[in-house]
């Protein structure tokens, strides 16, 4: 039913970006751009946090990792110049790029390689996510220009997880002050922060790539208004909103022939996450009586522009593996009603519905989802919860009924292997399927044994997944080379310039 | 008198220890975990754990009200969990931005609804007065957040005389960060002017209205004299009273302004603050506030006195 909308708007926005390609001006070095971005990070290391306001400065313009994310989510090399893995799949072996500097002047050494991966699998460390290197059981540098990986098993997201954003390489010796003062290999060097006001970035002459970046310098402004935001550009006091443009202002962006918007894919699932262990929640029925009360289509056209593609399963489109599983249990009011019925709740049925306040398009959803489910005889309490309160209490602690929120992380489905986790689904074949994932002896099998995930927990209704924003990015209009898809967050200005 | 300003000392030093015991309560009974928000949502148990260990969370809240309060009286609020500065350097730096901001409103606020007031209050019973009150109610009703919005769109967007937001910092261009301040000035002074306005008129018509004025009058007085020497000088107690409310307003709705202009001031520490649960910041910019806010109304009472000689202190 949804599938030839989304293919259309697929098609179209692919042959917009042929066309776009297509007219790009040739690259022009030199010259400088401003950059929005909505928040003061916490610290600028992305091994310490995963705030995703750190990658979205430091991705590919101050860090680098082995391997890194291109605009189109493919792992191309970076500071490795390329891998080979052994047939068993146990050995994993990078070979250095050759003279890469940091911006210390200091060279790129398999010492700090070596360092960077013992951090990561130290628990003490403080090092994030933790968890994408169990499977290592050794990192080594049998000379100065490879590094081994050497695994217990057979692991398909070592590579992937190497390209994230806190997979980066910085100098061993600057490890304790990168919070402050990040020192990396990329195209830019983390020249000026003022808190709560801006970040300076400036070329980094000794760049591994002598072409790049084109740009002389890069400023990344912190507003945290999302109107300000479009105000100063619409001002021209800055160049480039990197994403989240809200749906309602883009026509008026598009109206200015001084300014562009670039709409691409996220890999963000906005979630109506429900508490499985908790009743009525704990009734299949209940949660497929839900889903099928969700007219998704009408929430993304309605108050998303369309700005978006909806999804049945915990998979946004930008994924390798995507599956649309939308026609697993669709809009379907009367169907709706009739399970409620068989599973005791025909008089109707009532539950706190609480919502995050610092997200517009989760709380704008989860309103329009209210009135949805009265429809089919629910009555939801609904309530913005602050931030803070809503990571404790229900993301950490899982003491509510339903919330709504977007589920940014790529390849996050294996959240769903974990009984303790907030939704509180407790399914062991699907930690069966990850593991299978895992050690699939083809990127086919990988691929197989995630959609069976898919599958499973759309069919048992974890959750109601709506849709997956679009990203949308704004311009000038004399702005070329930004990302406009997001594979990973970030806002890369390596192979940004402006035209002339 | 003594006697007074050391009780009045006395009790503004409480309000303030008060504050501080308030404060420190508050921001722990708001659930939230700095731990949690630093680290996000993929976060293993443990790493959570260590993480909390190296921020101090794991000693006991009246131990930490403790040291904490005894950093305070020794200068020293403690250190920022999130930017891992003293809390004091942000605060002065911030202050480099709210301090001007606040002043400049209330400075603007006052010269603006001073003579308004005085001018609709004289000319009661003309077209003049209502059309001034009617002014001061619509600019009382816009929330600033608005009207800031609003400026933007004018002065920034279609006239691009000002800039729409950013603050370049006093030390990288002087002229660039005053002319930063402007419009978050007028959104700010603007709101307050309406306020203070309606304030000054009604002092006004209440001190016209006695009959020491009336007196004066029939003497043979000047206007100018009747009300620049007679009427004002009675009416400045209630004025300085609004003008110490407007002080503790604008330093108020200054967080809205400075989150609309991007202003790196005090409200958005704040707000930051808040929002990742950076307890020791927080605390830190809130007993600034309270103290400012005690300060402000000791200052006004101090000038009761001054002003109106007939009101003693025992």
């Amino acid at each position: 039913m949804t599938r030839p909308l989304w293919l259309i708007t697929l098609l179209a926005g692919l042959l917009l970006a042929g066309h776009a390609l297509a007219q790009d001006p040739p690259p022009v070095r030199g010259g400088t751009v401003t950059v929005a971005i909505s928040a003061d990070p916490p610290g600028w290391d992305p091994t310490l946090s995963t705030s995703q306001e750190i990658a979205r400065v430091t991705y590919g313009n101050v860090y680098e990792g082995l391997v890194r994310f291109d605009r189109n989510g493919e792992i191309v090399p970076a500071l490795a110049a390329g891998w080979q893995v052994s047939t068993d799949g146990l050995a994993w072996t990078f070979t250095l790029r050759e003279g890469v500097r940091f911006h210390d002047g200091s060279p790129l050494t398999a010492e700090d390689v070596l360092f960077k991966f013992d951090r990561a699998r130290d628990p003490d460390s403080g090092h994030v996510n933790q968890g994408y290197y169990a499977a290592v059981a050794d990192v080594r540098a049998p000379d100065a220009g490879t590094i081994v990986f050497e695994l217990t098993q057979p692991s398909r997201s070592l590579l992937y997880n190497l390209a994230r954003p806190d997979a980066i390489i910085y100098p061993a010796a600057l490890a304790e002050t990168q919070r402050s003062q990040p020192v990396g290999t990329g195209p830019f060097r983390f020249a000026r922060y003022v808190e709560g006001s801006e970040v300076r970035l400036e070329r980094f002459d000794d760049y591994w790539n002598p072409e790049l970046p084109y740009l002389d310098a890069a400023t990344f402004r912190i507003i945290g208004d999302a109107n300000a935001r479009i105000a100063a550009l619409q001002a021209g006091d800055i160049d480039l909103i990197g994403g989240a443009v809200p749906p309602e202002q883009v026509r008026v962006l598009q109206a200015n022939p001084a300014l562009k918007v670039a709409s691409g894919t996220a890999t963000a699932e906005i979630t109506v996450a429900m508490n499985n262990s908790r009743p009525p929640f704990d009734d299949l029925r209940v949660r497929q009586a839900i889903t099928h009360a969700i007219d998704k289509d009408a929430i993304v056209q309605g108050a998303f522009f369309g700005l978006g593609t909806v999804i049945g399963t915990h998979m946004s489109p930008s994924e390798a593996y995507y599956l649309d599983l939308t026609d697993t249990y669709p809009y379907d009011p009367e169907r709706a009603r009739a399970l409620l019925a068989e599973a005791g709740y025909a008089g109707g049925l009532s539950f706190d519905f609480e919502l995050p306040e610092p997200y517009a398009f989760e709380r704008r959803t989860g309103e329009i989802i209210a009135q949805q489910l009265r429809e089919v005889g629910i009555t939801v309490n609904l309530s913005v919860v602050e931030w803070g309160t809503w990571i404790q209490r229900i993301f950490l602690a899982a003491d509510y009924d339903m919330t709504i929120i977007g589920h940014s992380e790529p390849r996050d489905i294996d959240i769903y292997a974990r009984p303790t986790y907030y939704y509180r689904y407790d399914n062991p074949r699907v930690a069966e399927l990850l593991a299978e994932a895992e050690s699939a002896p083809t990127a086919e099998a990988e691929t197989a044994a995630y959609q069976a995930i898919a599958r499973i927990i759309a069919e048992d209704a974890v959750n109601v997944w709506v849709f997956s924003p679009a990203n949308t990015a704004a311009a000038r209009a004399d702005l070329y080379g930004f990302w406009t898809d997001q594979p990973t967050p970030a806002i890369d200005l390596t192979r940004v310039y402006r035209a002339r | 008198m003594t006697r007074y300003l050391a009780r009045r000392a006395l009790t503004a030093l409480v309000s303030v220890w008060l504050a501080s015991v308030v404060v420190f309560g508050a921001v722990l009974a708001v659930p939230g975990d700095p731990a949690a928000l630093i680290l996000g949502m993929n976060a293993a148990p443990e790493a959570l754990a260590a993480m909390r260990t190296r921020l101090g969370l794991d000693v006991p809240a009246p131990a930490r009200y403790l040291r904490w309060s005894a950093g305070v009286v020794t200068g020293d609020l403690g250190e920022s969990l999130q930017y891992q500065r003293p809390v004091g350097r942000l605060i002065r730096d911030r202050l480099g931005v709210s301090l001007p901001l606040a002043l400049g409103a209330a400075l603007l606020a006052t010269l603006l609804a001073v003579p308004a007031g005085i001018f609709a209050a004289l000319r009661r019973g003309t077209l003049w007065d209502p059309l001034l009150v009617l002014a001061t109610q619509v600019g009382a009703a816009i929330p600033s957040f608005w009207l800031a919005l609003l400026l933007i769109l004018l002065f920034a967007v279609q006239l691009g005389w000002l800039p729409s937001g950013g603050f370049p910092g006093w030390d990288v261009s002087l002229g660039g960060s005053a002319r930063a301040l402007l419009l978050p000035v007028l959104a700010l002074g603007l709101g307050q002017a309406a306020v203070m306005a309606r304030l000054t008129r009604a002092a006004m018509l209440d001190v016209l209205s006695q009959d020491f004025v009336r007196t004066a009058r029939a003497k043979g007085l000047a206007p100018f004299r009747v009300v620049g020497k007679h009427a004002l000088r009675n009416a400045l107690v209630t004025l300085i009273t609004v003008l110490g409310l407007s002080l503790t307003n604008v330093f108020i709705g200054s967080i809205v302004v400075e989150q609309v202009f991007a202003l790196p001031g005090l409200g958005r520490l704040a707000l930051t603050a808040i929002g990742n649960r950076d307890y020791p910041l927080l605390q830190g910019v809130i007993l600034l506030y309270a103290g400012t806010i005690v300060l402000l109304s000791f200052l006004v009472d101090l000038s009761y006195g001054w002003l109106d000689p007939r009101i003693r202190y025992a």
